[in-house]
């Protein structure tokens, strides 16, 4: 496979901007509170590194081999990174809310069955069991991704619950990415492989996610606004409610026994 | 060419874009809106209250609380059901509670320290709302509406007390709509 002079560009901006996050997100020291996001970042540098040359030198059909086994593992990482960030904005205090806590879960189910619904319904023309499995699975990703994000939205909303910057920044952009994932999907669903505008499709995929690694480069290089202090009053009249709070424990504790 | 399932496929894209992109733009400007009204707007909280009359919520709370001021006059479960309403005055009453709890936070404003008084109301509605769902699981399992009347009197008395609460407050603080909420109360 060759690769032509905008798509090679493209290509090697996208590796170069990935090492850049990851040097982000390791000096300004978000990998300890985004594990797993970079992982994901660390794990697109590891499959350019091993596809390139898969791309470059060996056949197609090992490219498409090499390229569906990382798929595999790409869905993992994003799903998880969906849980990572409802677990910032849910579990605030290390334990989740626990309105929240069904409500997610049926968000989570309700969203496997729609993407799923939604990828079994085209009919790809002429197309291999590979490049079907592949392009079905990027549809599922792509519509599960939006649905959580937006029903992530919507349960903060309804329960109030802040999201901390950085998370909302992560989450936008890739929110933004499936969003326009899903319209791309959708179009590669329908059209052949080999075609011109199938890789077209694909060359506008690859642009929007420097896009979200350019914003995100940008917005986890800088602080989070630092959290105002409470008014030491209001901090006096916590401590003592934890105390009396403590009192009453050890009360109702002695009278169970 | 374009079958018929690719058809299918597009139809239902377009109804899950619009049901994502409307649910956004949905919490989206909800979120706007209370950035710009943090303790909500006063006419779409006087819109929320649902009617009720004030001198049978009175007279059913001075029954339950037997005040000297107030005639010594035992209510039947009947009359104090007729003089709510019905279900129907029951659910003003669960739908008004959380409006007095928000007519509180708005006065917030003006004064931060009305937040006990909210906390205050947030406990009541919720003692409003328990014995609430006492009589509503009654009626479930087909108890007579009269069968429980010491829960209803429990929540109407309370309901009536918080309603007098939060008059008192924008009363004594001066506050604007003191009028409006007094007629819609």
């Amino acid at each position: 496979m060759h690769l032509t002079g905008t798509a090679l560009f493209v290509w090697a901006a996208a590796f170069a901007l990935e090492i850049l996050l990851l040097v982000v997100l390791v000096t300004r020291h978000r990998a300890t509170t985004f594990p797993v996001f970079t992982t994901l970042i660390a794990f697109n540098i590891v499959k350019t590194v091993v596809l390139y040359p898969i791309m470059v030198h060996g056949t197609k059909h090992s490219y498409f081999v090499g390229y569906f086994a990382f798929a595999i593992l790409d869905f993992a990482l994003q799903s998880s990174i969906a849980y990572e960030l409802a677990s910032h904005v849910f579990r605030p205090t290390g334990t989740w809310a626990p309105d929240v806590r069904k409500a997610f879960l049926i968000l989570t189910v309700a969203s496997f069955t729609v993407a799923a619904a939604l990828a079994c319904i085209p009919s790809p023309p002429e197309r291999t069991l590979l490049g079907t499995l592949l392009d079905r699975g990027n549809l599922f990703s792509s519509a599960l991704q939006c649905e959580l994000f937006i029903g992530m939205i919507a349960l903060s909303a309804t329960a109030r619950l802040p999201w901390k910057t950085h998370v909302a920044r992560i989450a936008q952009g890739l929110g933004f990415y499936s969003l326009i994932g899903l319209l791309l999907d959708a179009s590669q669903n329908v059209l052949v492989r080999s075609s011109a505008s199938f890789q077209a499709v694909d060359y506008i995929r690859n642009v929007t996610y420097l896009l979200c690694e350019s914003y995100w480069i940008v917005m986890l290089w800088q602080n989070a606004p630092a959290p105002q202090e409470l008014p030491e009053e209001t901090r006096r009249q916590l401590f003592t409610l934890q105390r009396r709070v403590e009192y009453d424990l050890r009360k109702l504790r002695a009278l169970k026994r | 060419m374009i079958t018929i399932r690719t058809l299918y496929f597009f139809g239902f894209l377009a109804i899950f874009l619009v049901a994502i992109l409307a649910t956004g733009a949905h919490y989206y400007l909800r979120h706007l809106k209370q950035q710009k009204y943090p303790y909500g707007k006063w006419d779409e909280l006087l819109k929320r209250l649902g009617s009720l009359d004030h001198n049978n919520l009175a007279l059913i709370a001075g029954s339950f609380d037997n005040e000297p001021d107030m005639e010594d006059e035992d209510l039947d479960p009947e009359q104090i059901w007729h003089l709510l309403g019905g279900m129907q005055g029951l659910e003003v009453v669960e739908k008004n509670c959380a409006v007095l709890v928000d007519l509180v936070f708005y006065v917030q404003q003006w004064y931060p320290e009305a937040m006990l008084v909210a906390e205050q109301l947030r406990q009541n509605a919720r003692e409003v709302q328990w014995h609430i769902d006492r009589i509503k699981s009654a009626a479930k399992i087909g108890k007579p509406r009269t069968a429980t009347p010491e829960y209803l009197q429990q929540a109407v008395a309370i309901y009536y007390r918080m309603s007098c609460q939060v008059l008192t407050l924008y009363e004594q603080a001066d506050l604007p709509g003191l009028a409006d909420l007094q007629g819609a109360l």
